[in-house]
């Protein structure tokens, strides 16, 4: 509106902009879930305010966490108005805070508006409002807080009395064109004495009396009468939030409304105060002459007059909505630590870190005892996502102490599945875990299916086959030689990372399995190589000229059985010193993430030291073995390398092609025959020759006595 | 204090000693912000939590850190389920001024407190929209000044992580202090000044401030960091 028209033009008056801090939502959700529960009544809030002192940008009502009642006070029946300082001149508030956003958009605004006016009225024709001027600026909040998703709906109102007709605007100038030099000077002096005194700082209506001399004091409201009676200069002051040149700010409106309604002035000369850097500003500070002509009806108190107020959002008159999920939603902020954490990790230490690889990677964990549990824990840890557990046991009552994601409760009533426990527990930990729980036995070598189970048998083998398929990396951390055996051949068979973990009574075994047999760097040429190979019993060479590394199986002569009697890995009756388990699951994780950061990746050679005879610069993460056979009586550890052997029973090529011809039929037959394998591989031919001719098994495959080995 | 057997870290008594000579200077020379203040902390009854001496930290509130000319990308504010005042409800106003720009200007809070664990100042710091609503990580990169602050959140000094605010319970950004204390060396070490006058303890945090700051774009100019 012009700012110097002799003829009046309607006084506009810039609105009160609202500002929430973050901090009040937080008091908001913690009250609602602690103390208010479905209670909806209104609560008393504090807003705080001050004058405007920011280049170019107004000074909002703001909402602070001290604006709500503590939760332990008693006295929750009014609002603290004790937080405030010169910077936070207190404002009483009303909070409507409903419990669903249906309530929340059937408020009836209208109504509760006239009620928030109508106490100011009221005020202002008791006097109260003259005592405590504050009271002039009470506003109201209506609000719907989501507490699942975190977003906050709300909408401010500041109630302001309209006056019929509107007030006019005969002047307004800049305060340090209308007062003279000396004025000014007495001016800003006396206003900033009373910002700086702890009893006035937070008034924010007051009066400017100048007398003859120039001499300014600021007065309080209620000593109008006196000034009155002085005859002396009288301006009306109050703090202006608002920036613009041409407007002033909203606490002017009912101020206006109080001078009418109190002392029936016609003719209104006011001061929009402004600072700058916490000191009066006359320069920004505006003064300004208004004219009020309403109908001495609209000053009676049974009459309210109409009320405006609802806060604009961008221009329009509608309600906002802000959304705090990243710094409220405690599963936001679990995600945003555990991935900070590991791009510190990057950050100072290790630069190649693939963060993706390990959050994209699907990992299958066959097993879900001391082994399962682990492994699990250290792939979260590494920012692993996606983890599948299968196993067909229940919890039992020895289980919590050495299988860490189990507790008492999973072992009642029988016991929960492992699977569907582990899954629940991990869930827990770090609830953005993509965590699914298979209840399976894996079909295994030497336990004969009986024919009516056959059907059921087969289906646990086709989805087997399929869980391998959908996931990048396999664990193999059961607790027999002979489980291990199908997936072993089905991992060969699809070329997955297949990492194993065994354990004796104080020896583990960790190693990573060689890629498949009809696999190489350079696509199926080692297929057709390998189909020509010659027959007999040297390893298998893919095109590179480079041996694949062996699997569990390869340095077996016999095939997998029941395994009961056999005194070394894998029993099934597993007795193991417990330090065991941890250690070789972590070995194993660890393996994975050598493996993901090798450029080679399943091909990598195995290595067992950093010595230069390996050829290649070393890797950020250091070396990449193939097997690692730790021995806890000795507190040592030994890198293996171990190259696939012909004759395997999982992953030879005469296996790996039979499994393709003949898919689930050549498994049955596998498992209720397990000669057959021997037979198939020629291991049966390999021992007969061997008995006969006295051979020194140490030749063939085993490589204990090589260059490869080395005692760390 | 000997420069060369310096570790780059402060102890928490300096830490006071260092915020008093801060305030001070910053009134003198950066008069167009307002003041830092120092908050008194409440010692934590449990025991030890983020120090043991310094009971408070420095806390500079609410202001803004780029001029308003600057060009703000429009951050369309998802439209969800609006309640809204027909018209009928509320009368049209004449004496109300309609604002319909939404000027998206950040507001910053930044405090400056002391790790008895790494011994060295840690800035942390927030940013939100004049109503309140909080900016994330990638609105205030964004928001920073094209040039050299990108390069400093890239380099090997800088790492900006969210983590509790130590006094507040809320997420608050923060440059992770592993950084510091060799930096810090390195800054003293380079300025001819302290080579002649060692290692002072009131020019601590300016240096300090000087080098962190540009991660939110606060600028301290060179004549702050002489000797009066």
């Amino acid at each position: 509106m012009a700012a110097h028209d002799s003829e009046g033009s309607i006084l506009v008056f810039a609105q009160f902009q609202s500002k929430v801090d973050e901090g009040f939502w937080h008091r908001l959700s913690s009250l609602k879930l602690n103390k208010l529960g479905i209670d909806d009544s209104p609560i008393p809030i504090t807003g705080f305010y001050a004058p405007w002192s920011h280049p170019q940008v107004p000074n909002n009502l703001t909402l602070l966490a001290q604006s709500l009642p503590t939760e332990l006070s008693e006295q929750s029946s009014t609002a603290a108005t004790s937080h405030g300082n010169r910077n936070r001149c207190p404002v009483q508030g009303t909070l409507y805070n409903m419990n669903t956003i249906e309530s929340f958009h059937a408020l009836d605004k209208k109504n509760l508006l006239k009620e928030e006016a109508k106490k100011i009225w009221d005020d202002m024709h008791t006097g109260k409002a003259v005592e405590d001027s504050a009271l002039l600026s009470r506003f109201l909040l209506i609000s719907f807080a989501d507490l699942k998703n975190w977003t906050f709906h709300y909408w401010f109102a500041f109630p302001a009395l309209v006056l019929d007709p509107p007030a006019t605007l005969v002047d307004l100038r800049r305060a340090s064109e209308y007062f003279s030099l000396e004025e000014a000077e007495s001016v800003s002096a006396a206003c900033n004495e009373w910002r700086n005194s702890s009893f006035t700082a937070e008034v924010p209506f007051f009066l400017v009396s100048i007398d003859p001399n120039s001499q300014a004091t600021v007065k309080h409201l209620k000593d109008w009468e006196t000034c009155q009676s002085d005859g002396h200069k009288l301006l009306f002051g109050f703090y202006d939030p608002c920036h613009l040149p041409n407007n002033p700010g909203w606490p002017l409106r009912n101020f206006l409304a109080l001078i009418c309604v109190r002392w029936s002035l016609k003719s209104v000369r006011f001061l929009c105060y402004r600072e700058n850097r916490g000191f009066a500003d006359l320069g920004l500070s505006l003064v300004g002459e208004a004219l009020i002509t309403v109908s001495q009806g609209w000053r009676e108190h049974q009459c309210l007059p109409n009320a405006v107020g609802w806060e604009h959002n961008k221009g329009r008159q509608v309600s906002r909505c802000i959304n705090l999920a990243k710094s409220m939603d405690p599963t936001r902020l679990a995600i945003s630590a555990a991935d900070l954490n590991l791009k510190l990790m990057r950050w100072r230490a290790l630069p190649s870190l693939n963060l993706d690889a390990l959050s994209s990677i699907k990992c299958l964990l066959l097993g879900a005892g001391t082994l399962g549990c682990q492994v699990a824990r250290m792939l979260l840890a590494w920012g692993v996502r996606k983890i599948t557990l299968l196993d067909n046991g229940r919890v039992a009552m020895s289980n919590p102490l050495r299988q860490s994601l189990y507790t008492l409760d999973d072992c009642l009533n029988g016991g929960e599945f492992k699977a569907t426990a582990a899954v629940k527990s991990l869930t827990r930990i770090f609830p953005a875990v993509d965590a699914e729980g298979i209840v399976m036995a894996i079909p295994m070598p030497g336990h004969p299916v009986p024919n009516h189970e056959e059907d059921s048998v087969l289906e646990d083998c086709r989805r087997l086959h399929d869980l391998i398929d959908s996931h990048d990396a396999v664990f193999l951390l059961t607790d027999t030689r002979e489980s291990r055996w199908l997936p072993t051949l089905l991992c060969a068979n699809t070329n997955k990372i297949t990492i194993t973990a065994a354990l004796g009574f104080d020896s583990f075994l960790v190693m990573r399995h060689g890629a498949g047999p009809f696999s190489s760097n350079h696509d199926f040429r080692a297929e057709a190589a390998n189909a020509l190979s010659a027959i007999g019993n040297v390893a298998r060479i893919d095109s590179d000229g480079r041996q694949r590394l062996g699997c569990y199986f390869c340095n077996d002569v016999i095939a997998p059985i029941d395994s009961t009697a056999n005194r070394t890995l894998d029993q099934q009756c597993t007795v193991t010193r417990p330090g065991l388990a941890p250690i070789a699951s972590a070995l194993a994780v660890e393996l994975l993430v050598g493996i993901l950061h090798h450029p080679q990746g399943i091909f990598a050679d195995g290595e067992v030291a950093n010595s230069s005879s390996n050829g290649s610069s070393e890797q950020p993460l250091g070396i990449l073995p193939h097997q690692i056979r730790g021995s806890l009586s000795q507190f040592s550890q030994m890198m293996l390398v171990g190259h696939s052997s012909n004759s395997c029973t999982a992953c030879s090529s005469t296996v790996v092609s039979e499994y393709q011809e003949r898919g689930m039929e050549f498994i049955i037959q596998a498992i209720n025959h397990p000669t057959y394998l021997e037979d198939l591989t020629g291991l049966t031919e390999l021992m007969k020759s061997a008995s006969s001719f006295n051979l020194d098994w140490d030749n063939e495959t085993d490589l204990e006595e090589d260059d490869d080995c080395v005692q760390v | 204090m000997d420069i060369l057997s310096w570790d780059g870290t402060l102890s928490s008594g300096d830490f006071r000693l260092a915020a008093c000579a801060f305030m001070q200077k910053w009134k003198s020379v950066m008069s167009a912000f307002p003041p830092w203040s120092w908050v008194p902390c409440p010692k934590q009854p449990w025991g030890a939590s983020a120090s043991h001496d310094v009971e408070g930290y420095l806390s500079l509130e609410n202001i803004i850190l780029r001029s308003i000319e600057e060009e703000h990308d429009e951050i369309s504010c998802p439209q969800k389920e609006e309640t809204s005042c027909s018209e009928k409800e509320e009368l049209i106003d004449i004496a109300t001024l309609v604002q319909s720009n939404c000027s998206k200007v950040p507001y910053y809070d930044l405090h400056i407190i002391y790790s008895a664990s790494y011994r060295v100042p840690v800035l942390f710091f927030r940013a939100y929209y004049s109503d309140g609503e909080p900016l994330g990580f990638n609105a205030i990169e964004k928001d920073l000044p094209a040039h050299s602050a990108k390069a400093l959140l890239d380099s090997k000094w800088t790492f900006i992580t969210q983590e509790e605010h130590p006094y507040l319970n809320r997420p608050w950004f923060k440059l992770h202090p592993c950084g510091t204390s060799e930096w810090m060396k390195l800054l003293f070490h380079v300025d001819v000044s302290v080579a002649k006058n060692g290692v002072t303890i009131e020019l601590y945090l300016l240096s300090w401030l000087s080098v962190v700051g540009q991660v939110v774009g606060l600028r301290i100019p060179l004549e702050m960091l002489n000797q009066p």
